[in-house]
């Protein structure tokens, strides 16, 4: 945000910056109450049971035993393989996202007669539950009644019903897809935005110096999409790294550990083998990740891209 | 909000001769179209197939023998008490049954109502009074509060499964709403301040510092000058604070055990997991969950992208 020049009057002439100081904490005061009791607290007690072995089946016995948790899923091979696997997911998906919006908004910002009924349409998606998402695809994919396997058999493009979902080369794909479908609208949305506030002075003068749609499509609407760009990069990594909902409907983590990412590790740790502390280790594990990779493609990509 | 970009905002044209143009654009739009829609359309075809129609190979696209029966099912469960019996009686091909658990989606979609209605509420109390003092109120610490309360949003969910579980048993909230409605604050509260505080800081300075001289309170400034004209913003994050709490699986898959607290996901999620249920039933099921939040997202359209413009790209 640039920041823009402001003369506080108010609080100049009249001194009342202790004054202001006290409305501004009055107001801030429920927010601050509200994120320290469900984000803060949550997030260092979260780390303080993860120096604990903590486990439901055995609730009288809570050693602390320091970064030993740590150390345990650290070695865990499952913990690497799965991080691999939200590793893949992530890049799939935020690839998709990114060319679809970019082509998609770039759709969206000619001007033409249903123009308005694709952009109405395209928010829906964006509004329904994940869970609802996750039951439409199980169902398109359903090897023996899906709408998937129908329609390349109608089309002729396989001769017999495929297994989707329950194939370990395709399940990641797959699940990437419907995480796409619902991702997509939103980030078609941001970058339109960002399109439309390009000056067209920039379009009339590379005109003039001579440079044809493509020169101009590199030259000044890629890089003036930078700030919706980024916003969606990082917004949509942090959302595939963390995304669980549709692993939950889809595979449960299968066939054997296909669909076996990072959040279905947590949650099998936690939930299913009730050890919480390194469940939590885990899950913190996670968080440290994704804060550092949302710093780093700030203070990298955001410079150069 | 969007198409009116005028004089000073052109767009990026496709120079190509008319009808090049026209069939690109035509092309483009029924792909994009058939893409966004074909699923949901797929989706309603199915709910309204009986079981036997639902498993012929190649599916039917188009319903030849359309059915109600399993909206029916949804809405009678809990008067009939629809079962494996009842069921079968009814479509005796089919062998897909009803579970007990039908009745259960009702009640979940009141829980979710309740939850969700809650969740607006005290985000609105909460979030308004602090997006117009960082956004108006020049104070130490303004720039430090607003990457806190970004930051808080950048942590995972799960990272907060456990403490809160712990905390709510402790509490003893579990299998409670009001569990729900806690930690859902959790999520909506920071992008709820982010959407309103980027909204007021567009208005001019000039109207606060108007209605201060004329002797409005920082409240009454707030309540009567800048509510009013951030009404647009207000509806989007009402739509986004309620969007986000009737879809939430994670923390509900979590904090909650009988229909006394479940929403609506919870149940859905327990029909998909069930190998034996009729399809066409969960079909009904999906299109029950999906037609709400598509209203709601479809008639205000318009605020979810105003919304997202007043903060977002500004960078």
């Amino acid at each position: 945000m640039p920041p823009r020049p402001r003369l506080r009057l108010s609080g100049v002439i009249s001194g009342k910056f202790d004054f202001e100081a006290r409305a501004a904490a009055l107001f801030l005061l429920p927010v601050t109450v509200v994120l320290v009791a469900v984000a803060v607290f949550p997030i260092g007690y979260s780390f303080y049971i993860s120096l604990f072995q903590l486990k439901l089946t055995r609730p009288h016995r809570v050693p602390f035993v320091w970064l030993d948790n740590y150390a345990k899923i650290l070695t865990d091979e499952l913990f690497w393989s799965s991080a691999w696997r939200t590793f893949s997911f992530t890049v799939m998906s935020v690839t998709a996202i990114s060319i679809l919006a970019v082509l998609i908004a770039l759709l969206l910002n000619e001007t033409f007669r249903g123009r308005r009924f694709l952009a109405i349409i395209l928010v829906a998606p964006w509004a329904i539950p994940t869970v609802a998402n996750g039951l439409m695809w199980k169902w398109i994919y359903d090897s023996s009644f899906g709408a998937l396997n129908g329609a390349l058999l109608q089309l002729g493009m396989i001769d017999k019903y495929v297994v989707w979902l329950g194939d370990p080369e395709k399940t990641l794909p797959l699940i990437a897809n419907a995480f796409v479908w619902k991702e997509v609208p939103l980030a078609s949305i941001l970058i339109l935005v960002t399109m439309k506030s390009i000056p067209a002075d920039l379009y009339r003068a590379a005109k003039v110096d001579g440079a044809n749609v493509l020169q101009r499509f590199i030259h000044i609407t890629l890089p003036s999409l930078r700030p919706g760009f980024m916003l969606v990069f990082i917004y949509e990594t942090m959302m595939a790294i963390r995304h669980f909902d549709l692993f939950f409907i889809l595979t449960e983590g299968g066939p054997a550990q296909a669909s076996h990412v990072a959040s279905w590790h947590i949650y099998v740790e936690t939930f299913r083998n009730l050890s919480f502390g390194t469940g939590n280790a885990l899950a913190y594990v996670m968080a440290i990740v994704t804060f550092a990779l949302a710093y780093f493609i700030i203070r990298t990509l955001g410079r150069r891209l | 909000m969007l198409a009116k970009g005028g004089s000073k905002h052109a767009r990026w044209k496709l120079r190509l001769s008319g009808w090049t143009r026209l069939a690109v654009i035509f092309l483009f739009s029924v792909v994009l179209a058939g893409y966004v829609l074909g699923p949901f359309v797929w989706l309603a075809s199915s709910s309204i197939q009986n079981e036997r129609e639902i498993i012929s190979v190649p599916p039917h696209w188009v319903p030849e023998d359309p059915t109600l029966l399993n909206f029916k099912a949804i809405f009678l469960a809990q008067r009939k008490g629809v079962t494996y019996e009842t069921r079968t009686q009814a479509d005796p091909v089919s062998g897909g049954y009803i579970p007990s658990t039908a009745k259960n989606l009702l009640p979940s979609l009141w829980n979710s109502l309740i939850v969700a209605v809650s969740v607006v509420v005290l985000n609105l109390v909460v979030g308004i009074p602090a997006a117009y003092a960082m956004a108006k109120i020049r104070f130490r610490g303004r720039s430090t509060s607003i990457y806190f309360m970004l930051s808080t949003r950048v942590i995972p969910d799960i990272v907060l499964v456990v403490p809160f579980f712990l905390f709510i048993s402790r509490l003893g909230l579990l299998d409670n709403v009001l569990s729900l409605i806690i930690t859902y604050l959790a999520i909506t509260v920071p992008f709820t301040v982010f959407i309103l505080m980027s909204y007021f800081e567009s208005l001019p300075d000039e109207l606060d510092k108007a209605a201060r001289v004329d002797g409005c309170s920082r409240f009454q400034t707030l309540t009567l000058v800048f509510l009013p004209l951030a009404l647009p913003s207000v509806a989007a994050i009402v739509l986004f604070s309620f969007l986000t709490s009737w879809n939430e699986f994670l923390l509900a898959l979590m904090f909650t055990q009988t229909i006394a607290s479940q929403t609506m996901p919870i149940v859905i999620a327990s029909f998909t997991s069930d190998f034996t249920i009729s399809f066409s039933f969960i079909n009904a099921a999906g299109v029950v969950a999906v037609v709400p939040p598509v209203l709601l997202a479809v008639v205000f359209e318009r605020y979810i992208v105003s919304g997202m413009t007043a903060g977002a790209v500004k960078g």
